[in-house]
């Protein structure tokens, strides 16, 4: 998935071969599509839900969750996306924001408790998870604990970034940011910030490529590093020194 | 080994099965007949919800007793440029299974020997998206040229692996290869090699014997990969 191609020619995708509907079985689940996107898109409580968006009849949503989604115009969804998205009351941003243009495949998973930002034009291959909460050290599982009460930290996925098929994407602690143009290979497993322009792979994932602005190509290896793990104090903690 | 998962997977002793093996039967008969196959053979057994698109047909040859699970997905992308290409793209030999949710993209030529076994969520891809012009959006690129995907005789292919073809060249598995799941082969391996990895690596390399008893115990843990 990482290797370099720059040289050899590209295929424009053809849309047109995917876009005829000629078996008549497929107008049912056209049609199943159809309403799907107009009864979410009238009756669910989004932050927003732009045009030309795109849902599934599969899609998981909850009515409870829409209230902290916002969704951009023109994303497209795929069958079997899960939003899994709740928030505590005191919550007044939304906490997943899909921009303008984003592409989610099939049965990506998104679990949301504190913010997930997808930026414009990133696109996710299929089962991709992305999960910005977890567990804590003694296993107490605290995915039902709703809002900053459930720990963990904050992911940005930055503009135009292609996280590939089943890639893993955990933050527990602090800000996750996945750079501008960043490609994550598949079946990786990301858990640190990722520089914009690299190629990651692997489980962790490590830079496997770069793109040396200097040079105006992609070279193999690691320019700018990934971030350290830094550790930031849990929301709740943070919040409670803001008050005193 | 292979008539075990069929029986396993042939009870009826839910109603909700019986229903779904009803439809999928209705399904595999509308797609055999209304569908211009380049090849097919018999005892198609296509899951209802699995995605076939009729444009794509004429690129695939599928042979006897194939079985696709639910929620596969295949897609090959039509060089509509060209007048009257039909080159076969995906071919499917005699009783391959190929499990539910997995995704079958063929830009240029994926071939799956006799007796090939996909579990669930596998990926089998001869292209990738380009992503090398950063002022353009990965989603504007379109695909690299890719390469050509041969799966051996045999081979079982794990839960959620990849295998990817970006480049131009082959990946080619060799018979009895199996893949461990959650990993991602980027390159060829020889015949009764064992891969796991991200990148993937040989593990081990044995007999076919013993291979196969590794596999027979796998399909005993997956019993309804056809349904």
């Amino acid at each position: 998935m990482a290797e370099n191609c720059s040289e050899q020619e590209r295929r424009p995708i053809d849309y047109t071969s995917q876009m005829t509907m000629e078996d008549p079985l497929w107008w049912l689940s056209r049609i199943a599509n159809k309403l799907r996107t107009v009864w979410l898109a009238r009756t669910y409580p989004f932050v927003s839900f732009g045009k030309r968006t795109w849902t599934r009849y599969s899609l998981h949503v909850t009515r409870s969750g829409a209230r902290y989604i916002s969704i951009g115009e023109g994303v497209g969804f795929s069958r079997d996306v899960v939003l899994d998205v709740c928030a505590g009351p005191d919550t007044h941003s939304p906490v997943l924001i899909l921009e303008d243009g984003c592409g989610l495949q099939r049965r990506v998973v998104i679990s949301a408790r504190n913010r997930i930002h997808i930026m414009r034009n990133a696109i996710f291959g299929p089962s991709v998870l992305m999960i910005d909460h977890g567990g804590d050290v003694e296993g107490r599982a605290d995915s039902a604990v709703c809002g900053p009460q459930a720990g963990g930290g904050t992911i940005r996925i930055e503009e135009e970034c292609w996280i590939g098929f089943g890639a893993t994407i955990v933050c527990k602690h602090g800000d996750l940011v996945i750079g501008r143009h960043s490609v994550v290979g598949a079946n990786s497993v990301v858990t640190r910030s990722i520089p914009p322009y690299s190629v990651v792979s692997g489980d962790p994932a490590r830079i496997v490529k770069q793109y040396d602005f200097s040079k105006g190509k992609w070279v193999l290896g690691c320019i700018r590093p990934l971030a350290t793990a830094e550790r930031k104090l849990p929301v709740v903690a943070a919040s409670l020194l803001a008050e005193s | 080994m292979h008539r075990s998962i069929h029986q396993t997977s042939a009870g009826f002793e839910d109603h909700e099965g019986f229903f779904s093996r009803i439809l999928t039967k209705l399904y595999s008969l509308w797609v055999v007949a209304t569908y211009p196959f380049a090849g097919k053979g018999r005892n198609l057994s296509l899951h209802y919800a699995s995605e076939i698109s009729r444009s794509l047909a004429p690129y695939f040859r599928l042979g006897n007793r194939v079985a696709i699970g639910k929620h596969t997905w295949f897609l090959s992308w039509s060089k509509l440029d060209i007048e009257g290409d039909r080159e076969v793209k995906i071919v499917i030999e005699d009783d391959c299974r190929i499990g539910p949710r997995c995704t079958i993209s063929a830009g240029n030529f994926i071939h799956f020997e006799r007796d090939v076994v996909l579990e669930s969520d596998v990926l089998v891809m001869d292209h990738s998206h380009a992503y090398e012009d950063v002022n353009t959006p990965i989603s504007l690129q379109g695909t690299t040229p890719g390469g050509i995907i041969r799966i051996g005789e045999g081979c079982r292919i794990g839960r959620r692996a990849a295998i990817l073809c970006s480049n131009k060249g082959e990946v080619v598995l060799g018979a009895n290869c199996i893949v461990a799941s959650g990993a991602v082969v980027t390159r060829s391996f020889p015949a009764n090699s064992l891969l796991a990895g991200n990148p993937a690596r040989a593990a081990q390399k044995s007999s076919p014997e013993g291979l196969r008893s590794i596999s027979s115990g796998v399909s005993q843990l997956t019993p309804q990969i056809s349904r």
